[in-house]
């Protein structure tokens, strides 16, 4: 004969399969969910500004500037579009037809070299700051030559230099800027938005599983069902282990599901196999843990749901399970890594960035443990008190 | 009689569970804390900076960084744990500002500063061109100091001083930005944009799990004793409905309370908030009462219901701006009464808008409400029949 906690688990989850609500809450809800956000962000995740451009000079400066609009280095950041007139460009921008314009204005190039150069001109949507933000730092850097050269000539001329003779050394000098960025390529893989929402959604309903188990155990407990079982030759902590139990193997399948669908129906990369399976099984670990918590903690079935709304909510909020959690201030960073879940979401953004394999969640995979043992202990304290009648 | 009767014992029901007012109170105030401080993220490039090492000039560097409007400076001990920040997307550009930066700056060589970006990742170039630029502005400073000791002599550190103070005054080739579009089609950032939105989401989707009461009632066969007395069942549905509607708007006030008070909200013309407020709360029991007759048990109500309000949520621009997704999905939103309500919130709360110009979201959420009432009714009626 199976062991005790063995039928009773097996009891637990046929149970729940007839009930329709867990396979909803278990596959259907982040499934949907993780698709809705993939089909949303869909094309949207990467930046590109459409720039209207107006050359009222037509001199070597305003061609330079085109030229470097129409580099190599931002031709997958910028496409650039001629416009006739600075009001025909604002009327693009205002529309929303273009990001941004930019506006060289006649006798540019000649003004360059005067006391007064003219300003170059953006004309920008309170709709797309980042468009504003791109077109101003490009004409900026643009600019940066000419106006350290003129700044060159003030300085010398301040020091003590007469005007012509600074000007003839700078022409004679032929300076360019001393300070320069130099790109660091590091191989990290784009993080695109199903790669994380897609195991934080599965997450999110994954955790769930403690409010159901737990309220199953004192729904079972407050029919008389324990008493029953206990008449028979069974160890009464068999009990709590089938509820356990069963909270495992549905959570593991409800991952297992999540991870297929997404791999095949919207090509989702959770990473290296292996890496990712183990880090799943961890974080189901940490939630069946959790749920032998609420279950001793807890003394009637009311308790056992406000509990356990405020253990699922409290985790996911903190976890980053609905807020990206990277783009969060320093704080609730540092916090998402008091949770099993916040954890897990760094390992599984690892595996997706990085490419790399079973080192990347040594660390994750570590820290949910810890968390495993150290709630699990105190439920193997806490949770005789729920058999006792 | 009967109505208000009917409708206080629901109210009271909800007001005595202590679970019920987190997910009416606690949770909704909790997200809107979380969302209101994360959101910035829209147009703001989060940069990340290396500075040990590299002294004054460093310094320097990043107070230019920071004082740049649209920047976002967070700092990393080493290069490896800040290109652990670009690839997890807690920055999208990273400045890795060279040890011995100083003596390199004084001692008239080239100075190379590591941009941490991928090349074949558009975000992460957009914010290094923010990069690039404040970096050529420090640049400009650099090399005039350069060009002056070495025509008048002197020391370095003075002529930087000197050409910082000159890089306000000397007239430079300056690029001027003039808003050419000015009407705010999002809503505005931190909790501004929080508050409402979780206030459509949360609205809706307590009513949503509070059908749970009505499948409860079903089951325990409440209707039909309460109709065993001088009760008609007109009044039992209106008493459920006007409970909805009671709860709701008392978690909308709640929500408009503590965003205005706590989080600084600014809610727009009052008026229209009211009407938008009342609206929403009889779609919000309109989903509720049809839910209630659509779903056969309470534990489908509190699974399906909660699922199904976050889905309308992000459909219907609660999670996301409309504004950043796709036509075909901004379509799709709008099928949800979600998106509508976040419209209204936006031109009352970024666009100064009144009753008048929230007119077409009333009347077509006007519509979701009534629709969606007559319908529970009739299946609610049919029921009780």
């Amino acid at each position: 004969m199976a062991h005790p906690a063995l039928s009773i688990a097996e009891k637990d989850l046929r149970q729940r399969i007839r009930d329709r609500s867990a396979i909803i809450l278990g596959v259907v809800a982040p499934l949907v969910i993780a698709a809705l956000m993939s089909l949303a962000f869909r094309g949207t995740e990467t930046i590109h500004l459409t720039l209207g451009v107006v050359d009222s000079d037509h001199g070597p400066a305003a061609a330079g500037l085109v030229e470097a609009l129409r580099s190599p280095g931002l031709k997958d950041l910028v496409t650039v579009v001629p416009e006739t007139s600075q009001s025909a460009a604002a009327t693009a921008v205002r529309a929303g037809h273009t990001g941004a314009a930019m506006v060289i204005p006649a006798g540019f190039t000649a003004s360059i070299s005067e006391p007064r150069p003219l300003p170059l001109t953006t004309l920008t949507n309170v709709n797309n700051t980042l468009a504003a933000q791109i077109t101003s730092s490009i004409a900026q850097s643009f600019v940066a030559q000419v106006n350290a050269d003129r700044l060159s000539v003030a300085t010398a001329v301040a020091g003590g230099q007469s005007p012509t003779s600074a000007s003839a050394a700078l022409v004679a000098a032929h300076l360019t800027l001393p300070v320069q960025a130099v790109e660091q390529a590091f191989g990290a893989k784009e993080l695109k938005t199903i790669r994380y929402y897609g195991p934080a959604m599965a997450i999110f309903f994954l955790l769930f599983t403690i409010s159901f188990t737990s309220r199953s155990f004192f729904v079972d407990r407050d029919q008389g069902m324990l008493e029953r079982i206990l008449a028979a030759p069974v160890r009464p902590i068999s009990v709590i282990l089938g509820k356990v139990l069963s909270a495992f193997v549905f959570g593991i399948v409800s991952l297992s599901v999540i991870v297929a669908v997404t791999t095949f129906a919207f090509g989702a990369d959770w990473g290296n196999p292996l890496a990712a399976a183990l880090l799943s099984v961890a974080m189901v670990l940490a939630i069946t843990a959790t749920t032998a918590l609420v279950i001793g903690v807890a003394h009637t079935q009311r308790q056992a749901e406000g509990i356990s709304s405020f253990v699922v909510f409290g985790l996911a909020l903190l976890g980053g399970n609905f807020v990206f959690v990277s783009v969060t201030p320093p704080i609730m960073q540092r916090l998402a890594l008091l949770t099993p879940n916040g954890w897990a979401l760094r390992g599984y953004t690892d595996l997706a960035t990085t490419g790399g394999g079973l080192a990347v969640v040594v660390m994750p995979i570590a820290a949910i443990l810890v968390y495993t043992l150290v709630v699990g202990l105190v439920a193997t304290v806490f949770a005789p008190r729920a058999l006792e009648p | 009689m009967s109505v208000l009767a009917i409708m206080t014992v629901s109210v009271r029901r909800v007001l005595r569970d202590r679970l019920s007012l987190f997910f009416i109170v606690i949770l909704p105030i909790m997200v809107i804390l979380i969302i209101g401080a994360s959101v910035h993220g829209f147009s703001t490039f989060r940069v990340g900076v290396v500075e040990r090492g590299s002294g004054a000039s460093g310094k320097q560097v990043t107070a230019m960084l920071s004082s740049t409007p649209g920047i976002d400076v967070r700092y990393y001990p080493t290069a490896s744990a800040l290109e652990a920040a670009v690839r997890r997307s807690a920055v999208q550009a990273g400045l890795v500002l060279p040890a011995g930066m100083d003596q390199a700056i004084k001692g008239h060589r080239v100075v190379t500063a590591g941009l941490v970006a991928e090349s074949a990742n558009p975000t992460q170039q957009a914010a290094a061109t923010a990069v690039r630029s404040v970096l050529a502005r420090y640049a400009e400073q650099v090399q005039a100091a350069r060009f002056a000791t070495e025509q008048v002599g002197g020391k370095f550190g003075s002529a930087m001083i000197r050409a910082g103070h000159l890089a306000a005054t000397v007239p430079a080739v300056t690029v001027v930005s003039r808003q050419a579009g000015t009407r705010l089609a999002t809503l505005p950032e931190g909790f501004s944009y929080s508050a409402p939105t979780m206030l459509v989401l949360f609205v809706f989707l307590n009513s949503l799990a509070g059908s749970a009461v009505i499948i409860a009632n079903r089951r325990l066969g409440m209707y039909e004793r309460m109709l065993a007395g001088p009760v008609r069942s007109g009044a039992v549905i209106a008493g459920e409905a006007l409970g909805f509607v009671a709860i709701a708007l008392a978690q909308a006030m709640l929500i408009i309370a503590i965003g205005a008070l706590v989080f600084g909200v600014s809610w727009g013309d009052p008026l229209a908030a009211t009407a938008l407020v009342g609206v929403w709360a009889l779609v919000g029991a309109g989903a509720g009462m049809l839910a209630g007759t659509l779903f056969s048990t309470p534990e489908q109500a509190t699974s399906i219901g909660p699922a199904l309000g976050i889905a309308f949520a992000m459909l219907g621009g609660c999670m996301w701006p409309l504004s950043i997704v796709g036509p075909t999905m901004r379509l799709l939103g709008h099928f949800t009464p979600q998106a509508w309500a976040v419209d209204a919130w936006t031109r009352l709360l970024s666009q100064h808008g009144t009753v008048a110009s929230i007119a077409p979201q009333l009347l077509i959420l006007g519509g979701f409400a009534a629709s969606s009432l007559a319908l529970a009714s009739w299946r609610l009626s049919r029921r009780l029949a």
